[in-house]
């Protein structure tokens, strides 16, 4: 199943193939959870800035606080036919994409070599950037992040008998590391 | 076209580091560091290194591809949870296994094995001499030992043992004054590559596994000289690197972070207001390769550590001045 879903990811699988692995990711949770997680895996390789976290959650909490509105759609109104139209306007679509998915060659080795290479690297740096940004103009998504990490992580020990605590030495080993400390975490922090 | 100047260096300081360091000369032996410094960055291998720090070691697979523009690598832990660090270029992203989840963090790429001396050596050369030793066998390849020892008691000593044929670091070992050994990384396996394919650049996924992004406000660099504090006279040889704002888990608000380094170990201060009705921290200490030191200035909480000496963090926490 999972092998699938990674394969429907690289393009290996046609997409009229895959309406069984669809209706799978539907019916079973697990499925739907390995497909997203695939893709946070994929945005941060190319670069690709991750939505937060809980951002799902987050999000349809908004849309429950959000007031309902309740008036005809306009469109509907104008156009009694517009509705079908696009309806077919959309699968003849879809059915162009299955066809353009499937006619992928696999290209040769060295050009995609080229072109990972350049998307991760320009993706990264601007990914970088956004972070950096977001992180400068406002101080409430920190926050939010602040107390998401106060509910899960328990206290950490101190690292020393002083009591300087273990987090100033997460902090230099996040920007001054040392060789080593990528691969041996210190003994004050518990995995 | 960094990368084309990093293989024109490279070519040159092949052609130009003497084989026959029997008798080298004070500038041969620092071009063979020179030479090690940039073949970690512009050769492409394959194999397995083994880190030992404290009590623990750890091995790890990497795999270094330079495509004469580009530098990808794939390091994967082979011991305990199966950690792994991909880099492009100075960008790195760790996947971390913590419990039942997998968090993907995002660092600046620095020190990462063999990668481990700095471009520009001045820094160094000011600091520490530099002697070889006789050649020695590591990985079963062969390697000349250059020792590079501290000329204060301000850092540690280091040993490298250096490929004779590639030129690249095999073996890294730091010294503390007692020479004692405090941390070594050796590699056990070790061939070039030379297939152009990118296949292997990816993380091993474990689909049992929830992978989440680090959620952790990342440290945010500060230009602002601040109102409260100024440094005075550093330690001899270090220098202030990088300087940022942090989220530290507990505080709510940012404290700032100052990073200083001699070329090869680093140090990192930390200040903070006082915090009303919590006892400041003063007193130091050393933990495993770790030495802290933490006082007041004024309204200022000090804490500084580091891989160095205690006089190093200690003369580091001293230099900062408080301004009322």
């Amino acid at each position: 199943m999972t092998e699938q879903i990674s394969a429907l990811l690289d393009d290996e699988i046609a997409l009229e193939d895959a309406e069984h692995l669809m209706a799978n990711m539907q019916t079973h949770g697990h499925g739907g959870e390995v497909w997203s997680q695939y893709h946070l895996i994929g945005d941060v390789m190319r670069g690709a800035n991750a939505l937060s976290p809980n951002f799902k959650q987050d999000l349809m909490a908004k849309i429950d606080l959000e007031p309902t509105v309740l008036s005809p759609n306009a469109a509907w109104m104008n156009e009694p036919k517009a509705f079908n139209e696009t309806n077919e306007l959309n699968e003849a679509r879809n059915k162009k994409k299955a066809l353009d998915v499937k006619s992928k060659l696999p290209a040769t080795n060295l050009p995609v070599v080229w072109s990972v290479a350049a998307s991760f690297a320009a993706v990264m740096v601007v990914g970088w950037m956004v972070l950096q940004t977001q992180v400068g103009n406002q101080a409430a998504p920190a926050m939010v992040a602040q107390a998401a990490i106060s509910q899960e992580v328990t206290t950490l020990p101190a690292a020393s008998e002083q009591g300087v605590p273990a987090e100033y030495l997460m902090a230099h080993q996040a920007s001054a590391p040392s060789a080593s400390s990528y691969y041996i975490q210190s003994a004050s922090y518990t995995e | 076209m960094k990368g084309f100047v990093l293989a024109c260096l490279f070519a040159s300081a092949l052609s130009s580091a003497s084989q026959s360091v029997l008798a080298a000369s004070d500038d041969e032996k620092w071009q063979i560091l020179q030479k090690a410094a940039l073949a970690a960055h512009a050769l492409s291998y394959q194999g397995i290194f083994v880190c030992q720090s404290g009590q623990q070691s750890k091995s790890v697979q990497i795999k270094h591809f330079f495509d004469g523009q580009n530098e990808f690598a794939r390091n994967v832990l082979l011991d305990g949870s199966p950690r792994e660090v991909l880099s492009q270029g100075g960008d790195l992203i760790i996947y971390n296994p913590k419990n039942e989840k997998i968090v993907i963090e995002k660092r600046r790429g620095q020190n990462m094995f063999p990668a481990v001396l700095p471009a520009n050596l001045a820094a160094v050369k000011q600091s520490y001499t530099l002697r070889t030793g006789d050649i020695e066998r590591v990985a079963g390849r062969e390697a000349q030992v250059l020792f590079l020892e501290p000329k204060d008691d301000l850092r540690y000593s280091y040993r490298f043992w250096i490929d004779t044929e590639y030129g690249l670091i095999l073996k890294s070992v730091m010294f503390n004054n007692r020479n004692e050994m405090m941390d070594s990384i050796s590699f056990t396996q070790l061939n070039l590559v030379n297939s152009v394919d990118l296949d292997w650049f990816k993380p091993k996924i474990d689909s049992k596994k929830n992978y989440v992004m680090e959620d952790e406000a990342p440290a945010q660099a500060d230009y602002n000289p601040s109102p409260h504090w100024m440094l005075k006279e550093l330690p001899a040889g270090y220098r202030k690197v990088d300087q940022m704002l942090r989220m530290v888990h507990g505080k709510p608000l940012p404290i700032t972070h100052v990073v200083f380094s001699d070329g090869l170990a680093s140090v990192s201060l930390f200040i903070e207001p006082v915090t009303n009705g919590v006892k400041p921290r003063a007193g130091h200490s050393v933990v495993g390769n770790t030495s802290f030191y933490s006082s007041v200035a004024g309204y200022l909480q000090i804490t500084v550590l580091g891989e160095v000496p205690e006089a190093t963090v200690a003369a580091i926490a001293n230099s900062v001045v408080f301004i009322k």
